[in-house]
């Protein structure tokens, strides 16, 4: 019972988060990068959704007189993405009253919390909502998590509440700056990321050592690996992305050679598919450990919180993809404003530290690093969890594409994974 | 006349009104859940599978044919795959399942249940861990190789099992085995030893006997575990997405990828139809092939 639970947890219950989280996280990244590094990050070729007006919400926040909270707050986020103490944090599996956090909010503003694990896949979370947005009611989640991509189709449709500024002070003054001014959603009226992580490089020192191969420092050394010793990502955004840096294409989402580009990396991979190449989720880490690959594509949170001794993150010379997972109101959430002041509450320096001491992905909040210090010394120079500059300065965010291009996308990658 | 004899006669022709009805009362259960989980799905699927769309636009039926020129001419490899990897794992089914499915009817005396448990113990793990576990069981490291490679030295160190077509097949052939087996067992368990004693007196050899009293048989069992284990392989995308490769994909990995991947429903729809009709026409040719009346018998 105990194993199956344990490969359960492990198996299913991770990646998807991990591949949730790494799409969301790709996305804000990508968001982030784009506003961080070139004012030009937008192309003017590319649909860039525009919010839709802002309408005064009929919901409880309109009246200026203070609010009250409201509850349940139905609150929709990833297996294994906030704070777990005791026996869920082991398991990995959020149990009621297992979070330090949720627990916390609910003695401060004495409201009830519904946190629900119930995202393991964008798209499969998305195709549960979408027909309530579609029908203009609402779907009976109150704050959901969701990627960068997926966040910016669902504020450009119009199907997410504006975040009252006012009530998330802690947010508007704690995000990071390389998350701000989204070419989706600029002045955050609709979201704030609740953690992004990096898609790069990973091995395992012990496992390379013992094959003799060298530790691949770019992308290139990846590709030059032994196929059928390689493993890539099953999030077609990412495989992608690094394929695009390391052919030194651009894998700017609005680069107008983009089709052709996109192209050129599915036939640059195709070969390595023929040589044995496989497309894994964060089952490169039990792959690792069985010596199965000796070098994967990765998602920076998994080897800070599940990998094994000798497991290593390499931030590749072409650079690095980056992603966010976003906090969202859906439209007609009936908890909005409880909803704000969850946005608010973990973006508490103090809150965000000791979420991050759990999850270990790039935290969005600034001065959480001088808090987890606190909790666990020497985290906060954990570059997985509080990246220096000169990784930053390598974030690509190849996560908000236009409808063709992701088309486009899906065909390659359908056609080189077999699907 | 008539009302009176209405009036008169109401319990006893109420009661064989009933009585008449009954086994549509008793079947109704059945078939509501298979008119409203099967049927009702079905025809949803169809209208699906000839609609146009995106999921963010919705999807509108359009009488299109597109999805299913896609899922004719698109996938030529995944639908190879399916077709060969369960013809072999079926076969494989029947080579390892006979042959325990005899010994447990005509051998296995005062054992029978407990053997017949063991075939079924494996249920008692979900299908995702026993196919997980043959990650383990396959690796390149695994106990199984490292025998072979490091113990004995018959293998060639880099050789590799895991990810490979035999993988696929090792692991679909392991979790449809009961499948097979079991009704093999339940015709077998049903022949009269007698009829077998009678061959031999009339001097048939103990392969004649087989061959030509208690094959034929167990034809029944054999139709239905080959039916039952091949249609499961043919749609199973779990092996080949734990243990296969992209070279190796199944056309359940294909309809899963257009449901989940590409949002591209109707492909997917066009797909599981074509799938389903064709698994439809194959078992029809095979109970022609092998005889209705055995069958039944």
């Amino acid at each position: 019972m105990d194993i199956e639970r344990d490969l359960l947890k492990t198996d299913l219950t991770r990646r998807r988060f991990l591949q949730g989280t790494a799409l969301a996280g790709v996305a804000a990244f990508l968001a982030a990068c784009t506003s961080g590094t070139s004012e030009s990050g937008a192309p003017a070729s590319v649909s860039i959704p525009t919010p839709p007006p802002a309408t005064p919400t009929p919901v409880p926040a309109s009246p200026t007189p203070v609010p009250s909270p409201t509850g349940p707050l139905k609150f929709a986020n990833w297996p294994a993405y906030i704070d777990l103490a005791g026996k869920a944090g082991e398991a990995q599996v959020y149990a009621p009253g297992s979070s330090p956090t949720i627990e916390q909010f609910k003695k401060k503003y004495g409201v009830a919390v519904d946190y629900e694990e119930k995202i393991q896949d964008n798209k499969t979370f998305y195709a549960t909502v979408q027909p309530q947005f579609q029908a203009g009611s609402a779907t009976g989640w109150d704050l959901i998590v969701i990627t960068d991509w997926l966040a910016a189709r669902v504020i450009s449709k119009g199907w997410a509440e504006k975040i009252d500024h006012g009530t998330v002070p802690n947010a508007v003054n704690n995000l990071v700056d390389a998350l701000k001014n989204q070419v989706w959603d600029t002045a955050n009226d609709y979201h704030y990321p609740w953690q992004s992580g990096m898609t790069g490089i990973g091995f395992n020192t012990k496992v390379l050592k013992a094959a003799k191969i060298a530790e691949p420092k770019s992308l290139k050394d990846l590709f030059a690996i032994q196929s059928n010793k390689v493993s890539f990502l099953t999030e077609s955004r990412d495989t992608f992305g690094l394929g695009l840096l390391k052919l030194g294409k651009s894998a700017d989402p609005s680069s107008p050679t983009l089709a052709d580009d996109l192209q050129a990396v599915h036939d640059d991979m195709k070969p390595l598919v023929e040589k044995g190449l496989i497309f894994a989720d964060n089952s490169y880490l039990k792959n690792f450990a069985a010596k199965k690959t000796w070098a994967a594509m990765v998602w920076s949170g998994d080897l800070a919180s599940s990998g094994t001794e000798g497991d290593t993150f390499q931030v590749p010379e072409e650079g690095v993809m980056i992603w966010t997972d976003n906090m969202v109101i859906p439209k007609g959430a009936v908890n909005k404003y409880t909803a704000e002041l969850m946005v608010n509450f973990v973006y508490d320096p103090k809150i965000a530290a000791q979420v991050e001491d759990y999850v270990y992905y790039v935290c969005p909040v600034k001065g959480a690093d001088l808090e987890i210090k606190k909790l666990d010394p020497g985290a906060e120079s954990n570059p997985l969890i509080f990246p220096p500059a000169d990784v930053q300065a390598k974030y690509h965010n190849f996560q908000f594409l236009s409808d063709d291009i992701e088309a486009k996308l899906d065909e390659l990658y359908l056609d080189l994974t077999g699907g | 006349m008539t009302t009176t004899r209405a009036t008169t006669a109401p319990p006893g022709k109420w009661r064989r009104r009933l009585f008449a009805a009954g086994p549509y009362l008793l079947l109704a259960p059945g078939l509501l859940w298979l008119l409203y989980f099967f049927i009702w799905p079905a025809i949803q699927m169809f209208l699906m599978s000839i609609s146009s769309g995106t999921l963010d636009n919705g999807f509108h039926v359009t009488g299109t044919l597109r999805p299913y020129t896609d899922a004719l001419t698109k996938f030529a490899t995944q639908w190879g795959n399916s077709l060969l990897y369960g013809a072999i794992s079926t076969t494989l089914d029947f080579l390892i399942g006979f042959p325990v499915a005899y010994y447990i009817a005509f051998r296995g005396g005062r054992y029978k249940n407990v053997l017949l448990f063991l075939v079924i113990a494996p249920f008692f793990t979900s299908f995702l861990i026993r196919t997980i576990s043959w990650q383990i069981l396959l690796g390149d490291e695994g106990p199984i190789l490292a025998f072979l490679k490091h113990t004995i030295g018959v293998m060639p160190v880099d050789f590799s099992i895991l990810y490979s077509p035999i993988a696929v097949i090792a692991g679909l052939t392991y979790n449809f085995l009961p499948f097979m087996i079991l009704p093999l067992y339940v015709a077998l368990e049903k022949i009269d030893i007698r009829v077998l004693e009678a061959a031999g007196d009339l001097y048939a050899s103990a392969w004649q006997t087989f061959r030509r009293v208690t094959f034929p048989l167990a034809l029944p069992g054999v139709f239905a575990g080959t039916i039952l284990t091949f249609i499961p392989t043919m749609g199973d995308y779990v092996n080949a997405e734990l243990l296969g490769s992209p070279k190796t994909r199944m056309i359940g990995n294909v309809i899963q990828g257009r449901f989940l991947q590409s949002t591209d429903y109707p492909t997917a729809s066009a797909l599981s139809f074509v799938l389903m009709a064709g698994i439809l026409v194959a078992v029809l040719i095979y109970a022609r092939a092998l005889g209705t009346e055995q069958l039944t018998g």
